[in-house]
C-alpha cells in the first residue's frame, strides 16, 4: 500500500525550482580565444584573422602576403573551409606550413577549432600565423579566435553596398582591404565610396585598396598590420 | 546564421543543469540575446522546439529578453545607444562607432550577449 501511495505523489507548485544561471554561450568562445591569444604570445607568435565573403580574395591576399613576408617571418597558415584542401594547397606551394581546418557544416571558425589546430603546429618554428576564416561576412564577427588583429577583405565585385549591408563585421576590423580594384571601373563601383563607408562605420580601422593579381597595395596591407 | 548550433548548446547546458538537480521536467527557460548578435530569434525558437523533443525540456516555455546595443565613450563618458548616420545615397541609417556626443571612437559594452539567465524546473 505504501508503495502505491508513493507512486501517486506529484510535484507541487512549491517544488518548482528556479535556477539562476547567467551562462553566456558566446562568452565561452571568447574565453577560449583569450587562452589561444595567451598561448600564442607565450610562444612569440603574432596571429592575424582574415575574414571576408566567399570569393573576395582572402586566399589570394594571403598568398601575396606570404610571398612578401616569408623572408622576414617564419609563417604558418590556417585555412578554414567547409570542406576540401584546395586553398590550403595553393598556399602551401609557397613553402609555408599550412593546416586546413574543415568545419564540416559550420559557417565560421571558432576558438576551439583554432585551439585544436594550434596543437598540430610547432610554435617554436614560426612567428607569424595567418588564419583564413570561412567565406562569410556575418558569423565570423561573432567568434573571436585569439588573433592580434582582425582583417576584412571586401572586393569591388561584390557590388557597391557590401559594406553598409554588413556594418558589424567592419566594426570588428583593425584593417580592411578593398580588393580587385583593377575591376572597379568594369563593375561601376567607386572605391573611394567603399572606403568612406568603412570609415563611417569604424573610424579607427585602416583601409587599403588592393589588387591581388599584380600585388598592388599588398605592402600597404602589411604595413597596416604592422608587419 | 548559427542558431541551430547555438541553440543546441543552450539545450545541452539546460539538460546538464536539470540532470545535476535530478529534475523531472524543465518548465521555463529564460534567455538574454543581444541585438548585436546575428541570432534570429524566430530561428532560435524553431531550433529550440526541434531540439527539446523527447527530452525533459519538451513543451517548456522559452522566454527571450532582447538586449539593446550599448556603447561607451572614454573621452566624454557617453553611455547609450549607437549613433546612426543617415546616408542620402543609400536611404539607410548606418551604425557608426563615432560617439554621438563628441565624435571620438566608442567601445561596445552591451548587445553581444547570448546567455541563459534562469531555468525553471520541477524536481
Amino acid at each position: 500500500m505504501a508503495a502505491l501511495k508513493r507512486e501517486v505523489v506529484r510535484a507541487e507548485e512549491s517544488e518548482v525550482y528556479d535556477v539562476e544561471l547567467s551562462e553566456d554561450l558566446l562568452k565561452a568562445n571568447q574565453r577560449l580565444a583569450e587562452e589561444n591569444k595567451r598561448f600564442l604570445h607565450e610562444n612569440g607568435v603574432r596571429a592575424i584573422d582574415i575574414m571576408g565573403a566567399i570569393g573576395s580574395g582572402k586566399t589570394s591576399l594571403i598568398e601575396k602576403l606570404v610571398q612578401l613576408l616569408k623572408t622576414r617571418y617564419k609563417i604558418a597558415v590556417f585555412k578554414g573551409d567547409l570542406t576540401t584542401t584546395i586553398d590550403a594547397e595553393l598556399i602551401a606551394r609557397h613553402g609555408v606550413e599550412t593546416i586546413a581546418i574543415n568545419t564540416g557544416k559550420e559557417c565560421h571558425l571558432d576558438a576551439n577549432l583554432v585551439k585544436k589546430a594550434l596543437q598540430r603546429l610547432d610554435l617554436n618554428s614560426i612567428d607569424l600565423l595567418f588564419i583564413e576564416n570561412v567565406g562569410n561576412l556575418i558569423c565570423p564577427a561573432e567568434f573571436p579566435l585569439g588573433s592580434d588583429k582582425r582583417m576584412v577583405v571586401v572586393s569591388v565585385t561584390e557590388g557597391p553596398y557590401m559594406v553598409v549591408k554588413h556594418p558589424f563585421i567592419f566594426m570588428e576590423a583593425d584593417v580592411v582591404a578593398i580588393n580587385k580594384v583593377d575591376l572597379a571601373k568594369a563593375m561601376g563601383v567607386d572605391v573611394e565610396r567603399l572606403e568612406k563607408d568603412v570609415k563611417t562605420i569604424n573610424p579607427k580601422t585602416m583601409v587599403v585598396a588592393t589588387n591581388c593579381r599584380n600585388g598592388e597595395g599588398v605592402d600597404h596591407v602589411a604595413k597596416a598590420l604592422r608587419l | 546564421m548559427h542558431e541551430f548550433s547555438v541553440t543546441s548548446q543552450i539545450v545541452r547546458s539546460v539538460l546538464e543543469e536539470g540532470e545535476k538537480r535530478r529534475a523531472k521536467k524543465v518548465t521555463e527557460v529564460h534567455l538574454v540575446i543581444g541585438k548585436l548578435t546575428f541570432l534570429g530569434l524566430e530561428q532560435v525558437r524553431f531550433a529550440y522546439e526541434v531540439l527539446t523533443k523527447g527530452t525533459i525540456m519538451e513543451g517548456s516555455k522559452l522566454f527571450i529578453e532582447k538586449q539593446e546595443g550599448v556603447v561607451k565613450c572614454n573621452h566624454c563618458g557617453y553611455e547609450g545607444g549607437f549613433k546612426y548616420e543617415d546616408d542620402p545615397l543609400y536611404h539607410v541609417p548606418v551604425p557608426t562607432l563615432k560617439c554621438p556626443q563628441c565624435s571620438n571612437v566608442v567601445n561596445t559594452v552591451a548587445g553581444k550577449e547570448c546567455a541563459i539567465k534562469s531555468i525553471k524546473m520541477m524536481v
